[in-house]
């Protein structure tokens, strides 16, 4: 049977994060569980372990894959102490063209949770690394890495795919962008506590927001977010001062009504000489008054504009996808070619030593009369008898190699080219006998 | 007059403009990609027929309105060049492209035929700096206001909660474009201070007297005037964004309208008649 890539595992569609985080491996412990699983699954010649978040998959290479798959169900089931029933029904199953499709869509964050995301690439990178460290890639799993590796950067740089933002959080941080050079020289006001506030303030301070001022109806819970993020706080009665200072303002206050108006800020928009200000209003019911926006120079978005420019996004990256699919599609072909070229290395190898085989028959036969040639005509005729060999041998691979393209023709016409040429048991008998005689001969 | 060169200039520049705009437009193609090349390739076209009229005049060929616009298109153009690569803002090309294509069309379309002499008292040193200094000036405001208009748009859009451009998470921030802005405001102000100082002085070399109230002149002073306090403005009141970018754009106009003004309609000594 022949070799192909086998996949089997389960993702954030198949199955619930009940099931996921039962069947994830720690970061620390995959390399461990791929060592465990080549010796629990021997039908896998290859293989590679991704676990992620929103997916598990065991990637490998196999020439019986219902043996592989059977093997690799029972191994997760044994080492992660889950019983198979628990997870068999999410699990997918790929094998030869689908499964090289799979990985390559993975790759290209095409069966991401949100499409287009990167992180998925880097996960798929560290997987191959720990296969290729442990010995489990070997030649068609290194290949199918790299050509995923590939095609997932000929797709981020050919495609929109991962334009836009996806979050809430990712969107304010876009809008930042828009409106600031650098935010290094910027401060950050956080009104109230929330989550989603929090994790803006963290992404704005990944691009390099440095000055975080924290304010919360309760002034302990203000001192500790200032403290687990390295902002100062600053107490609820008093915060209008700090607006003089922010460049950004996220508000995520539980009040009843606007806590900012437009004719405060009107002063506070001299005050700051005109400096522009990013109104972030994460707050429902809203924080910040909805004419605040019209004042100059400040930018006031709130939950639904930041939900829109979500949604847009996403809806671009769907449509980027599509391109995606096409180029997934366009390399699964080529990558397949390659593998089925692959699989006739053996019989050409044969191939070619058969009727070299004959050759060198030929030559021993007549070797007492070549003894009696010049040395020069001898070399004329061993050319002679290499070139015709070499051009027979050239005929048939070359066209099988062409054909090989079209598997499982090519295979076939392989295995024909390899039984008609193969030397037979009669041929190897003369070639005994007549190496003897040769050697009686006077 | 011009040479043969300008017409290949001219047509070089009116494919860059379109890749620019087509770039913006969200074009991904080779004109978008190629406009880049394509505006300094014009530039360079551009300057052979710059060069070839200037040895033949002997001096700085900027003897009439016609050759004073190719000139202003030129350096418009490789300041334009420069923002583009420099700070990474294609969305430059946008404007500056179809201006500098437009300059040149309508130069090409007002020369007059035959080789144009230079006057004897335009025979000096002081020619090509003053001319060069003031025609920088305008061009750094040409480029100051085009960035302003841009700064409109994109702050527009950015109230609106629309995506800037179509290259919308690569375009310059508002804050860059305010800053560039400032900067090719105090350059330009500092090229129009040293061109009305070096006329002045070639002037009272050339007539015995500094100045003279000719309407090139005066509209000179008061656009330096009209400059100096919009920089003040920023300087001193903090404005900035929106209203510095309006009220740069505002100012621009008196620009256009005395150069061309002026240029057409009272020439005085700066439209060649150096009775």
């Amino acid at each position: 049977m022949r070799e192909t890539v086998v996949i089997l595992g389960v993702n954030h569609r198949t199955a619930p994060v009940a099931v996921r985080e039962r069947l994830a491996y720690a970061e620390h412990d995959a390399s461990a569980a791929l060592e465990r699983l080549r010796q629990a699954a021997p039908a896998l010649g290859e293989a590679a372990l991704v676990s992620t978040c929103n997916r598990v998959e065991v990637i490998g290479v196999a020439a019986d894959a219902e043996r592989a798959w059977a093997e690799t169900v029972a191994f997760l089931a044994r080492d992660r102490g889950i019983a198979a029933d628990a997870f068999a029904p999410a699990l997918y199953r790929y094998r030869e063209r689908d499964a090289v499709r799979h990985l390559f869509r993975v790759g290209a964050s095409l069966d991401s949770l949100v499409v287009g995301e990167p992180q998925i690439l880097g996960q798929l990178k560290n997987a191959y690394a720990q296969a290729a460290e442990i010995g489990t890639a070997g030649l068609v799993l290194h290949r199918a890495f790299h050509k995923a590796f590939a095609v997932a950067k000929r797709v981020r740089k050919t495609t929109l795919i991962g334009r836009g933002s996806v979050s809430v959080a990712s969107a304010a941080v876009n809008l930042a962008n828009k409106i600031f050079d650098t935010l290094a020289d910027k401060t950050v006001l956080l009104m109230g506590a929330g989550a989603m506030a929090e994790l803006t303030a963290r992404n704005l301070q990944r691009i390099g927001v440095r000055s975080l001022i924290v304010t919360s109806r309760t002034f302990d819970h203000a001192v500790a977010l200032a403290r687990e993020l390295g902002g100062t706080a600053a107490p609820f009665d008093d915060f209008r001062p700090y607006l003089r200072l922010a460049d950004v303002v996220i508000g995520s206050l539980a009040a009843p009504r606007t806590v900012i108006g437009p004719e405060e800020f009107e002063g506070v928009i001299r005050e700051r000489r005109y400096r522009p200000a990013l109104l972030i209003d994460l707050g429902v019911p809203r924080n910040f008054d909805a004419r605040l926006n019209q004042l100059e120079n400040v930018y006031l978005y709130d939950i639904d504009d930041l939900s829109g420019v979500v949604a847009e996004s996403r809806e671009e990256r769907e449509r980027e996808a599509a391109k995606a699919e096409t180029i997934v599609e366009s390399e699964v072909g080529s990558f397949l070619r390659w593998l089925n070229g692959l699989e006739l290395v053996p019989a050409i190898k044969d191939i070619r030593s058969s009727v070299e085989q004959l050759r060198d028959f030929e030559l021993l036969r007549h070797r007492a009369w070549l003894a009696t040639l010049e040395p020069a005509e001898r070399e004329r005729i061993e050319g002679l008898t290499r070139g015709l060999v070499n051009k027979i041998l050239h005929r048939i691979l070359s066209g099988l190699r062409e054909g090989g393209a079209e598997a499982p023709n090519g295979i076939y016409a392989a295995e024909i080219a390899r039984r008609l040429l193969a030397p037979d048991s009669a041929a190897d008998g003369l070639l005994d006998d007549q190496a003897d005689d040769g050697d009686d001969e006077p | 007059m011009h040479t043969i060169w300008l017409i290949p200039a001219l047509f070089v520049y009116a494919l860059a403009a379109a890749g620019f705009v087509a770039g913006r437009l969200g074009a991904n193609g080779w004109p978008a990609r190629a406009a880049v090349p394509l505006l300094a390739a014009g530039a360079a076209l551009q300057s052979i027929d710059l060069l070839v009229r200037g040895v033949q005049a002997g001096n700085i060929p900027v003897t009439d309105f016609a050759q004073s616009l190719i000139f202003l298109a030129w350096l418009t153009a490789l300041l334009a060049l420069y923002l583009i690569v420099r700070f990474g803002m294609p969305v430059v090309g946008a404007f500056a492209g179809p201006l500098v294509f437009l300059a040149v069309a309508i130069a090409a379309v007002m020369a007059r035929p035959g080789r144009i002499v230079m006057p004897t008292a335009l025979r000096s040193a002081w020619l090509p700096v003053h001319v060069t200094l003031a025609l920088l000036g305008y061009a750094l405001f040409v480029l100051a206001a085009g960035v302003s208009v841009v700064y409109l748009v994109y702050e527009k859009r950015l109230k609106a909660k629309r995506p800037l451009d179509a290259g919308d998470e690569r375009a310059p921030s508002l804050e860059k474009l305010d800053r560039v802005n400032y900067q090719l405001l105090g350059i330009g102000f500092l090229m129009l201070s040293l061109a009305i100082v070096t006329g002045a002085i070639w002037a009272d070399a050339t007539w015995g007297h500094y100045w003279s109230w000719e309407p090139q002149e005066t509209w000179s002073l008061a656009i330096w005037i009209l400059y100096a306090a919009l920089l003040e403005s920023r300087l001193a009141a903090g404005w900035r964004g929106r209203r510095a970018a309006a009220l740069t754009i505002a100012v621009f106009t008196v620009l256009v309208g005395s150069f061309v003004g002026v240029s057409l309609i009272a020439p005085g000594k700066h439209g060649g008649n150096f009775g």
